[in-house]
């Protein structure tokens, strides 16, 4: 009931932004964030299905520009993990940039963060929302933890995949350089010990890609409403005129931040991949000549 | 508002932890529900995008690739008939030249020949043309001679015959023949 009476009283307002997503409703998973999750289904959806409609070789406009979008990404991911594993890469990566694009893009739709649910000041107006109605899933950290999630669970089969339980653990632990004797023993504690650090690093892999999403996103949407924000005491028309005029510029830099944070996401991804999957051809050829 | 969501909310709203990490996931409202709802929605994307972007993209692109290939390939392969047909006509044009060189050298040395061998049946007739006249003249002169003789025989004959008064037979007729020949050939 709360929540039908906090909707008669949605209206636009520049809100301050709260580090986690509101629930909607009384069912707990259903999010402002989920909500955005869903529009960016949608609109994935249906351009993908714009894009592929009468396909042919020389391309109409959508499909020119997801053609472009997809090349660009195919060979980029491609120059990083190689031919053979950007096939079975690329679904998630492509995937996972188009995703935090999108995502991170929506939040800079006028009224996505802005209108929601507070304390009522009029019929159509809150003092402050405290839950807005939209906020882009990449503000989120349950969905940055998701996509990281889900990245490192793919980077776990395609490394086993590749190499093996035994292969990621000599990849990790074994010692490089071919030394023996007791600079040996030593090289292969340093090893030892630089792999413990390895894995470490690596099972912080999703918390440090998901944090960093996260980081950068919900600073670009604090910042906005900061700036929004900064006249609302000078009353009208100072108010409007400056939630207007003063964040405009910075749209642009969160233009740049949301395509920036896209490219991050899924180009260490593919690095990650790239690191686990590729052969040491020198290590092999030493560890051959040990045989 | 109440937040707290009651399907979800007090059984398993968070990550079970205390302290300060505790107190982090409550903060960004980690909890497995939305967890997973994020997860889900992903993988929801990854599926539209894989069936209905990824794949007919990539057959596209392939496809337009091996059509580049192809037309690559033909567009060399044509160049390389072209330089073979330029090749062919240069080769087909310099041995007309050829052979029109010495078509022209041989019709001017025919010429030539031929020239001389007219030239030579013109002297040659000219030679044949002055030999006859040369026969034709002397058989005339010879034939006026001959015809001078007889008549110069028969009128000495009869000049003998009237101032002697006496009908010569023909073996005077024939001795006063001779030596009137005899003397017109003298």
């Amino acid at each position: 009931m709360d929540f039908l009476n906090s909707s008669l009283a949605a209206t636009p307002l520049l809100l301050g932004v709260q580090p986690a997503a509101s629930e909607l409703g009384n069912i707990g998973f259903i999010t402002n964030s989920v909500i955005v999750g869903l529009c960016v289904l949608g609109i994935v959806f249906w351009f993908s299905g714009k894009a592929t409609k009468n396909m042919s070789l020389i391309p109409h406009k959508a499909q020119n520009l997801f053609e472009f979008l997809v090349e660009f990404l195919y060979n980029r991911i491609e120059a990083i993990v190689g031919p053979k594993q950007v096939k079975l890469a690329f679904p998630l990566l492509g995937t996972l940039f188009i995703y935090i694009l999108v995502s991170n893009w929506f939040g800079l739709i006028p009224g996505v963060g802005t209108v929601g649910w507070g304390e009522p000041t009029g019929p159509l107006s809150v003092k402050e929302a405290h839950d807005p109605l939209f906020r882009p899933p990449t503000a989120d950290l349950n969905a940055t933890l998701a996509l990281a999630m889900s990245a490192f669970l793919v980077w776990i089969y395609l490394t086993l995949r590749e190499v093996g339980v035994w292969g990621f653990i000599v990849h990790t632990f074994g010692p490089k350089g071919g030394l023996k004797g007791l600079m040996g023993f030593v090289v292969a504690l340093v090893f030892l010990f630089v792999g413990v650090i390895e894995i470490v690093s690596i099972v912080l892999r999703p918390m440090t890609l998901s944090v960093r999403l996260y980081g950068n996103i919900f600073a670009g949407e604090s910042v906005l409403h900061t700036l929004a924000g900064l006249l609302d005491k000078m009353g009208a028309p100072w108010d409007f005129i400056g939630s207007v005029l003063i964040p405009f510029p910075f749209y642009f830099m969160e233009l740049l931040v949301g395509l920036l944070q896209a490219i991050v996401f899924t180009l260490l991804c593919s690095v990650y991949i790239q690191l686990s999957t590729a052969h040491d051809d020198h290590g092999h050829e030493e560890g051959d000549s040990h045989h | 508002m109440n937040l707290v969501s009651p399907l979800f909310g007090n059984v398993a709203p968070v990550l079970a932890a205390s302290g300060p990490v505790g107190d982090m996931i409550q903060k960004f409202g980690l909890a497995w529900p939305k967890f997973l709802a994020q997860v889900l929605i992903f993988l929801a994307v990854y599926y539209v995008l894989n069936k209905f972007a990824f794949g007919p993209i990539l057959a596209m692109l392939e496809q337009r690739k091996q059509r580049i290939a192809d037309g690559e390939s033909k567009l060399e392969k044509i160049a390389k008939d072209l330089a073979e047909a330029e090749k062919n006509a240069q080769a087909i044009v310099d041995k007309a030249n050829a052979d029109a060189s010495r078509l022209v050298t041989e019709a001017g040395e025919s010429a030539k020949a031929l020239a001389e061998r007219k030239q030579q049946e013109a002297v040659h007739e000219a030679g044949q043309i002055m030999a006859k006249a040369r026969e034709a003249a002397r058989l005339e002169h010879e034939q006026l001679m001959s015809q001078l003789k007889r008549e110069f025989g028969r009128m000495v004959a009869d000049a003998t015959s009237r101032v002697t008064g006496k009908v010569l037979n023909p073996d005077d007729q024939a001795r006063i023949n001779k030596e009137a020949a005899a003397e017109v050939s003298a």
